[in-house]
């Protein structure tokens, strides 16, 4: 079932800078219940202002943004309640942190969605649960943790809200392959716990390849290409033209000049494994 | 809502106005703003109004911005043009209810006061909208530099540079507030709704997240000028000198003639 769908959606600022009109232009898909979409893209092709309008914090210029078949602006006024449905998390989120204490902080977006006392408090509970967030932490201020411990508690006060699709604005930038890691493993968990649908833009091909079912591939404010994981990075030569690439492992078989070319370090420890095997 | 300050943006354009030198303007603009207060009668409120006007076209600034900033403070305008509206009792009476009149005294007086806000708010505007900031602050810089014989040597840069810093930040802070109220939105933070009290509530959500991204950025910038060995004022050159030309020669004899006209109507009238 199709839980969130884009029809035809443009955007144009309305501001004078000549440069930033049509930042996103024409973009229809759709995203089916439970699936992990990656979106990837130059620097400045759209992606960031296409995310901002599946949770409503943008108004389409055309075209309709609906979610479970239903346009979110088809009541101006209820836009907010469908914030707590489509969570987004923005670049960098641990500079949204304000709260004295960690668990006051990610216990603010289920309050603006009017939990109170008990049941707030558990569902802050649950999510610290699955994100990895220490019951020793709650207490702490948001501001001594280390960089990886802030973002962790920034996506979890998104989560907190349980979004049963979740956008991500390049979750793992800035941090160390550590942290890298932990903010794929909180998303995977998340999904796990909660079966929801998960948006990512990232720059690395690797984790695309690795994580999402499909990819969305923008290029000047249009979408360019929409298909799998697969489908997507055999088109090697069209993604490096518009400034991409494909996972550093393809680029390897690519390059040995093979045929049957992986797309994660598995696959290639896999294909690798059974050539070797048949020579030997 | 933020996209409203317009405050120290720079329009490009040629004009006389904006060849000017900083310094030149920034006097002429005080002038301005003295002698439209100084204006005591209809006639050189009249002649103060048409001079400004004439500055504004020859500015090439669109009339569009101008107007844009009267937006921002029609709060202002409106209550001082309601309170000067009951100020006077001279003149016929117009209106009277319980214990207040209004008179034609005073219609007059809010519409001489409302039109010296809008002049001093349309001339202070052609001053930010001609000049960069940078050689605003160079002017301002150089204005002040007299300071530097009664002991405040190095204040005058630092309070310079201050300036400089500050206005080169506030496009800066207003595209991160704007991220910050859309992560909290994102997060369910309601900023449109509620009671007066809800709504200031609403900002601390934005203010405390907002402040700490200015002291960081704070330091951080702290640390690439003193990378690229700024220290202080002290035996800086620049690298452009200020220099008078013939546009301010004009400026000069505009603001000379506008000073009579003003003076000669308060007088005449």
């Amino acid at each position: 079932m199709a839980i969130l769908e884009v029809r035809n959606l443009t955007h144009t600022y309305s501001g004078n800078s000549p440069f930033m009109n049509d930042a996103v232009k024409d973009v229809s898909f759709t995203v089916e219940k439970g699936e992990i979409i990656g979106i990837i893209g130059h620097t400045g092709s759209g992606k960031s202002t296409l995310v901002q309008h599946l949770n409503g914090l943008l108004k389409p210029t055309e075209g309709n943004v609906l979610f479970e078949n239903e346009d979110i602006w088809e009541n101006p006024k209820e836009i907010r309640k469908i914030r707590s449905k489509v969570g987004l998390v923005f670049q960098y989120p641990e500079y949204q942190l304000f709260e004295e204490t960690v668990f006051k902080d990610i216990s603010f977006g289920p309050r603006n969605m009017g939990l109170e006392s008990e049941a707030l408090e558990n569902t802050v509970k649950e999510i610290c649960g699955i994100v990895g967030v220490k019951p020793e932490f709650f207490e702490k201020s948001p501001f001594d943790l280390s960089g990886g411990e802030k973002r962790r508690v920034a996506i979890a006060g998104v989560m907190a809200m349980k979004p049963q699709v979740i956008v991500f604005d390049e979750p793992t930038a800035g941090l160390d392959p550590k942290g890298r890691e932990d903010v794929m493993e909180i998303i995977r968990s998340y999904r796990k716990a909660t079966n929801a649908t998960v948006i990512i833009i990232s720059h690395s091909m690797e984790d695309m390849a690795a994580l999402a079912d499909k990819v969305i591939v923008m290029n000047k404010g249009s979408l360019y290409m929409f298909g799998t994981a697969r489908e997507v990075f055999s088109h090697s030569d069209e993604l490096r033209k518009i400034g991409l690439n494909v996972p550093i492992v393809s680029q390897v078989f690519e390059a040995l000049g093979l045929n049957n070319i992986p797309l994660t370090v598995d696959e290639a420890v896999e294909i690798l494994k059974k050539r070797v095997g048949d020579n030997a | 809502m933020l996209k409203d300050i317009t405050f120290g943006q720079y329009y490009d354009a040629t004009s006389v106005v904006h060849k000017c030198d900083p310094r030149v303007k920034i006097l002429l603009m005080i002038a301005f703003i003295v002698l439209i207060f100084v204006s005591q009668n209809m006639f050189s409120l009249a002649f103060a109004c048409v001079s400004v006007i004439f500055v504004l076209l020859i500015s090439r600034v669109p009339i569009k911005l101008f107007l844009k900033n009267l937006k921002a403070i029609w709060v202002v305008l409106a209550f001082t043009a309601v309170i000067n509206l009951f100020y006077s009792n001279t003149g016929k009476v117009l209106v009277s209810f319980w214990i207040v009149e209004i008179t034609t005294g005073g219609v007059y007086r809010a519409v001489f006061m409302a039109l010296r806000i809008i002049l001093l708010i349309f001339i202070s505007s052609v001053l930010t909208y001609t000049t960069t900031p940078n050689s605003l602050t160079d002017g301002i810089e150089s204005l002040l530099s007299p300071l530097k014989y009664i002991g405040l040597k190095n204040a005058v840069h630092i309070f310079a540079m201050m300036m400089t810093i500050a206005l080169r930040f506030i496009p800066t802070l207003i595209e991160e507030a704007e991220k910050i109220m859309n992560a909290q939105k994102a997060r369910g933070a309601d900023l449109e709704n509620g009671s007066l009290v809800e709504r200031v509530k609403a900002l601390i959500p934005i203010l405390i997240p907002l402040l700490i991204s200015s002291v960081r950025r704070a330091y951080e910038l702290a640390e690439a000028m003193e990378c690229r060995c700024y220290n202080g004022g002290v035996g800086k050159t620049r690298m452009k000198q200020l220099t008078l030309s013939v546009s301010d020669l004009y400026a000069i004899i505009f603001i000379a003639v506008f000073t009579c006209g003003i003076i000669g109507l308060n007088i005449i009238f």
